[in-house]
């Protein structure tokens, strides 16, 4: 009797391998496959047509050599600390917010997820088009109208002001993925713990900071984790904007598709962020989805 | 009466805050539709209501009206002069006129929507299979391969890009247009296929086993069951996650970009509408007819799969 069992657990094995395994194949050759060849690229000075040639550390030697690196590295610091706050404590206030009742509110809370789900192409150019120096509203009303600005200029082509803007960007881009899964968990507090509270007469501030903020705690602690890690990578919210923010893969993209094509630096400095992501990744995995 | 006038002034106080948010959140797509609908003279006034409503953009785009000139009076003089032979004069007009070559809006339309059609559909269908063997069925390793899934997911595309260039590149794939966009589709499908069987995997652990169970009881064979009665519960779930792979994918600028720089006929909406951008000047209305055209699509899909997507989304970090 225990055979066809035994059988029948071995066939559902077999069936699972093969349901699973073009998913696994495919994964393993385009993404497994190529992150592990940055590694060996790393290493290579990588032509586009011919064979590379192995120079050892060169690339990294070129790397830490160049301070343009570190700005961009710096730059990328400051770009995910910001926004990680800023979408963080923009989505908390909004949830909140979207959490009382009033008229009308199901239009309020779609409207609110346009940036997120709008194509970041559209999007992008209507940011250009309001600091557009010409015909933006931006600079009429801070040039002509506060006068904070002597004359109109490029503000996202600025150097000095194009990491706000992108920055400012991107916290309006995602701040309602943030206010999405907040607002969830908020929905699900008991609302008797708040009456409670009433009775003992707490004030509004007792009760966010005694009731609401544990319980979003462990939300929170994911929601900042998890855009540590997207925010890093971030790639087109950044670039198509302004290409004078060189966040870290903007500065590799420059680096192996513009001028002299250096895409074997451009692998090291892929591998470097993989380590730092891989940190990040390792919090988020361990704290968070507790494996 | 204290009491009644602190509640007015709260209740107006959190009006304000509901509007200002929403303001916040929508503007520049009010400022986008204002300008797509503007005359060039009306660009730098900053009134979001056009003083007179200027279709042309949307027509351009759309391939409406290809031939109507718009030839400024010097230059209409100019013909007029009988000296000059049709010839000169037709290649003075073609300077003035917009037809799809100068922007190609459809063409990127369609290009995109094949792209990001195909890479959703076979990334779905692995997905569909795939999830439905690491929730389902037992095995060594399922664990593992459930959690190598979203930890793939973590990794950006500009760590692949070289790499996938390189191998694109000395494959040969990358010097043919028709290889080019068989490339593109793959490296997409790859994109959402992470996502996909996260997602669906944790849709199929609250199906019910007992429904396959009794399919099977009756003589179905295991993938019967899954196509007769797996596939048809999760069509919600399962169109939602082709909807976001599809948006995925309709927004990918970076791996376009790369592959596609020397084949024009084949670019997608992100790089096809930013080349554009780049190259030629005041060109803000058609720019941002487009930008309506591209959203619209993605915010009208969208609204179908709200409440499933937001479900799906909210689940890894709340649990």
């Amino acid at each position: 009797m225990n055979i066809p069992i035994w059988n029948l657990k071995k066939q559902n094995a077999i069936l699972g391998w093969k349901l699973v395994l073009p998913s696994i194949f495919i994964i393993g050759i385009l993404i497994i496959y190529p992150i592990m060849s940055n590694v060996f690229l790393s290493f290579y000075d990588v032509k586009m047509v011919g064979d590379n040639t192995f120079i050892g550390f060169n690339n990294y030697f070129n790397i830490i050599t160049d301070p343009d690196f570190f700005n961009s590295l710096f730059t990328s610091i400051i770009y995910v600390l910001s926004t990680t706050i800023g979408t963080t404590l923009l989505g908390l206030g909004v949830a909140l917010v979207m959490n009382k009742e009033f008229k009308l509110r199901w239009l309020a809370r779609s409207l609110i997820l346009l940036p997120y789900i709008a194509p970041v192409i559209s999007v992008v150019f209507a940011w250009k088009f309001i600091f557009d120096p010409v015909n933006g509203i931006f600079m009429h009303i801070t040039v002509e109208n506060l006068h904070l600005f002597s004359e109109r200029f490029n503000l996202i082509g600025d150097p000095k002001y194009s990491l706000i803007v992108v920055i400012v960007f991107s916290i309006w881009k995602n701040f309602p993925f943030a206010y999405l899964m907040l607002l969830g968990t908020l929905q699900s507090i008991d609302t008797s713990c708040y009456e409670a509270a009433d009775i003992d007469g707490a004030s509004a501030r007792q009760k966010f900071y005694y009731i609401t903020l544990p319980y979003l705690k462990f939300v929170l602690g994911s929601l900042i984790i998890l855009r540590l890690i997207w925010n890093f990578n971030k790639f087109e919210e950044v670039y198509l904007l302004t290409t004078s923010v060189k966040v870290l893969p903007v500065y590799t993209y420059f680096k192996a598709f513009t001028g002299a094509f250096e895409m074997g630096q451009g692998a090291a400095i892929a591998l470097i962020q993989f380590f730092i992501l891989i940190f990040f990744i390792l919090i988020y995995v361990k704290k968070v989805l507790k494996w | 009466m204290v009491v009644k006038r602190t509640n007015i002034l709260r209740k107006t106080g959190f009006f304000i805050l509901v509007i200002s948010i929403i303001l916040f959140s929508i503007f520049p797509f009010i400022q986008m539709l204002s300008t797509s609908l503007k005359y060039q003279w009306d660009w730098g006034n900053p009134s979001l209501i056009p003083k007179i409503i200027n279709l042309d953009a949307y027509k351009e785009l759309l391939g409406f009206d290809q031939q109507e000139l718009d030839v400024p009076d010097s230059i209409r003089k100019l013909l007029d002069n009988p000296e000059l032979s049709e010839e000169s004069k037709e290649n003075i007009l073609n300077n003035y006129r917009s037809t799809g070559d100068v922007f190609p809006f459809l063409t990127y339309f369609r290009n995109s929507f094949i792209l990001s059609f195909f890479a959703a559909l076979i990334s779905v269908i692995l997905a569909i299979f795939g999830a439905y063997s690491f929730t389902r069925l037992e095995y060594r390793g399922r664990g593992s391969i459930r959690r190598g899934v979203l930890f793939v997911y973590m990794f950006g595309g500009i760590l692949l890009l070289i790499p996938l260039y390189q191998m694109a590149v000395k494959s040969g794939l990358a010097s043919t247009e028709v290889g080019t966009a068989i490339t593109l589709v793959i490296i997409y499908m790859v994109l959402v296929l992470p996502v996909s069987l996260y997602m669906l995997g944790n849709y199929f652990r609250t199906i019910p086993y007992s429904l396959e169970e009794s399919a099977m009881l009756e003589g179905c064979s295991r993938i019967k069951a899954i196509i007769k009665i797996v596939i048809p519960l999760s069509m919600p779930v399962i169109s939602t996650i082709f909807i976001y792979a599809f948006m995925i994918a309709w927004n990918e600028y970076l791996f376009a970009s790369v592959f596609l720089k020397s084949y024009p006929d084949i670019y997608t909406l992100p790089f096809g509408l930013n080349s554009l951008f780049q190259s030629k000047h005041a060109i803000w209305d058609r720019i941002m007819a487009a930008s309506v055209l591209t959203a619209t699509p993605i915010i009208c899909l969208f609204m179908v799969i709200q409440k499933n997507l937001v479900k799906g989304l909210t689940e890894g970090s709340s649990k």
